[in-house]
């Protein structure tokens, strides 16, 4: 059922984002070899692979943490160079991390405007601003989020809220493309399903995104196209009209 | 209750209502016994003013490297050195008093950088760096000054700006409250103070979220230096000398000043108002032992209860 790299339609629109033959060494260990990925305008991409396979190192790559070793990366078509987390940030990519996302003993607002903060004279934040901003983001974005107050400290909320938090920043800042490294690994059932319609949302909105996960179901649930990757190479690509959670199942398990 | 409740949540929350509470008792136990406990003649407050002042200039610069995960030990050598190489100036080089002033800061300045490009560069505990800064500097300063102390009487307007006084406030304790205000505003109204914050707390989500740790911890040294020497500068006017060995063990008052402020050992928590109101702590029981004639070895004594007992205390009423 599931149809090769190789045999991909050559015809496909232009994507949004594509990495040509990258290869990724850490020192003597190579992490990714020579792989071709691509992030298509307003899907929903799901990551699949074993610990260890080289998803981290992916996302790493598209938010401009690691630097590739070889290769080429693509933004529409024209090459682009990925060397800094500003560089990332100015293609509209934003990642959000299961763990690292937050600082704990900021408050909600100054987490959600860290490092873009606004400011007036003298570099001063407008606080005042940021707050409103943050209220109605996460009030606009996110119905998991009951946060009462955008100064509440992140070290109180729950994963689910800071999950809301973390993607409230996303959000705000209008990025086309969402890279989420196991979204719902912290989260209640409740709070997992909040969060994948809203991805699906987001979709309808036009922003792409990319699902790192381990599970399975949420992945078939809600991405459109998945990729498996196995020790640094990618294994599978698949839309899912041509696959099942089945077969995909295999395919992962037996990496 | 409500201003009792927001004051608790607030990081600077528990300092202020220990403060006001000793505050209180202190004008209490004055009223009762005016005699033996002369707390509130106008002489000892003023005196407790200026006497605080060079201590809250040092502990704000160094509140700020404690939000940011880092510490500075070598303070207390800063605040002797720099205004010694200022007095050594105006002595024997006869250059002009503000010039002097700005080689201070400027040395204070200096150190900071040192020890930020040590420990940022070789990717060191700043405490070993500074630790090291702290007996480096310290011995220069005995080498160069072969154990005697200078004077330093600028006269003039220099003399005003630093010990005049503006109706009933000093112009040292005028100089802290400025300092203490600047730094307030940087740390929790500015974004680099957003950053100092975010790395301190949390240094991979700063780094992921595009947060340049070095610069942001590399401006923290140079501040702290820079305060430093400001302090040294301060109480070298006030006193008209500078001994090679002032400052000694200072460094560990202005660190326990914060972290019984409220400032978190381990960075990413605290409020500079909390400082404020640390050394002010410090600085009062200092002085009810001296009104009660207690010998000052007592002093160290109580410094080092407080330090436990507040991060003890900051400890349990976080975790509420």
């Amino acid at each position: 059922m599931a149809v090769e790299r190789s045999e991909q339609p050559e015809a496909a629109p232009v994507p949004l984002i594509e990495l040509r033959q990258v290869t990724k060494d850490y020192g003597p260990i190579r992490a990714l070899c020579k792989v071709d990925f691509q992030i298509r305008e307003g899907e929903v991409l799901a990551l699949l692979g074993d610990n260890g396979a080289g998803k981290s190192t992916l996302i790493k790559i598209l938010s401009g943490i690691v630097p590739i070793t070889t290769g080429e990366i693509r933004y529409r078509g024209e090459p682009v160079q990925l060397r800094s987390r500003q560089d990332s940030t100015n293609l509209g990519i934003e990642t959000i991390y299961q763990d690292i996302a937050l600082v704990d003993d900021m408050d909600v607002m100054r987490n959600i405007f860290l490092g873009r903060e606004e400011t007036g004279r003298f570099g001063l934040m407008r606080i005042g601003s940021m707050r409103r901003k943050a209220m109605e983001v996460l009030e606009h974005t996110v119905g998991i989020s009951g946060i009462k107050s955008p100064e509440q400290m992140v070290r109180g909320l729950s994963g689910g809220q800071k999950q809301a938090v973390a993607l409230a920043r996303a959000v705000y800042f209008k990025n086309k493309i969402l890279l989420f490294d196991e979204p719902t690994s912290a989260l209640s059932v409740r709070e997992t399903n909040k969060t994948l319609e809203y991805i699906l949302e987001l979709k309808h909105e036009g922003v792409s995104s990319v699902l790192v996960t381990h599970n399975i179901y949420h992945a078939y649930k809600t991405a459109d196209r998945f990729v498996v990757l196995s020790h640094g190479r990618v294994l599978l690509e698949a839309d899912k009209a041509d696959t099942d959670i089945e077969g995909l199942t295999r395919v992962v398990v037996n990496t | 209750m409500q201003l009792l409740s927001t004051l608790r949540r607030s990081p600077a929350g528990n300092i202020i209502i220990v403060f006001v509470v000793a505050q209180i008792a202190c004008v209490v136990f004055g009223l009762l016994f005016p005699q033996t406990f002369p707390y509130l003649q106008a002489r000892s407050i003023g005196a407790l003013l200026v006497a605080v002042s060079p201590l809250t200039i040092m502990a704000a610069g160094v509140g700020v490297l404690m939000i940011s995960g880092e510490f500075d030990l070598s303070v207390g050598s800063t605040f002797a050195l720099a205004p010694y190489v200022m007095a050594l100036l105006v002595n024997n080089w006869g250059i002009p008093a503000p010039a002097a002033i700005a080689a201070a800061l400027a040395v204070g300045a200096g150190i900071g950088a040192i020890n930020g490009v040590i420990t940022l560069n070789a990717r060191i505990p700043s405490f070993i760096a500074t630790l090291g800064a702290m007996m480096f500097w310290r011995g220069i300063l005995l080498a160069l000054s072969q154990g005697a102390s200078q004077s330093f009487r600028p006269g003039g307007w220099i003399q005003a700006l630093f010990t005049g006084a503006i109706g009933p406030l000093q112009a040292q304790f005028g100089w802290a409250l400025v300092v203490v205000a600047g730094v307030y505003v940087l740390v929790h109204y500015h974004r680099l103070g957003n950053h100092i914050f975010a790395v301190g707390g949390n240094l991979q989500s700063a780094v992921a979220i595009g947060v340049k740790p070095y610069r942001v911890k590399l401006f923290c040294f140079v501040l702290v230096g820079l305060l430093a020497a400001f302090a040294g500068v301060v109480d070298a006017v006030e006193s008209s000398s500078i001994s090679p060995k002032q400052g000694q063990t200072m460094e560990l008052l202005a660190i326990a000043a914060c972290v019984v402020g409220g400032i978190s050992l381990t960075g990413g928590v605290g409020s500079i108002i909390g400082v404020l109101f640390g050394t002010g702590l410090l600085f009062t029981i200092q002085t009810v032992l001296f009104l009660l004639r207690a010998p000052g070895e007592y002093l160290d004594a109580f410094v080092g209860l407080l330090i436990v007992v507040a991060v003890v205390f900051n400890r349990v009423t976080r975790k509420e």
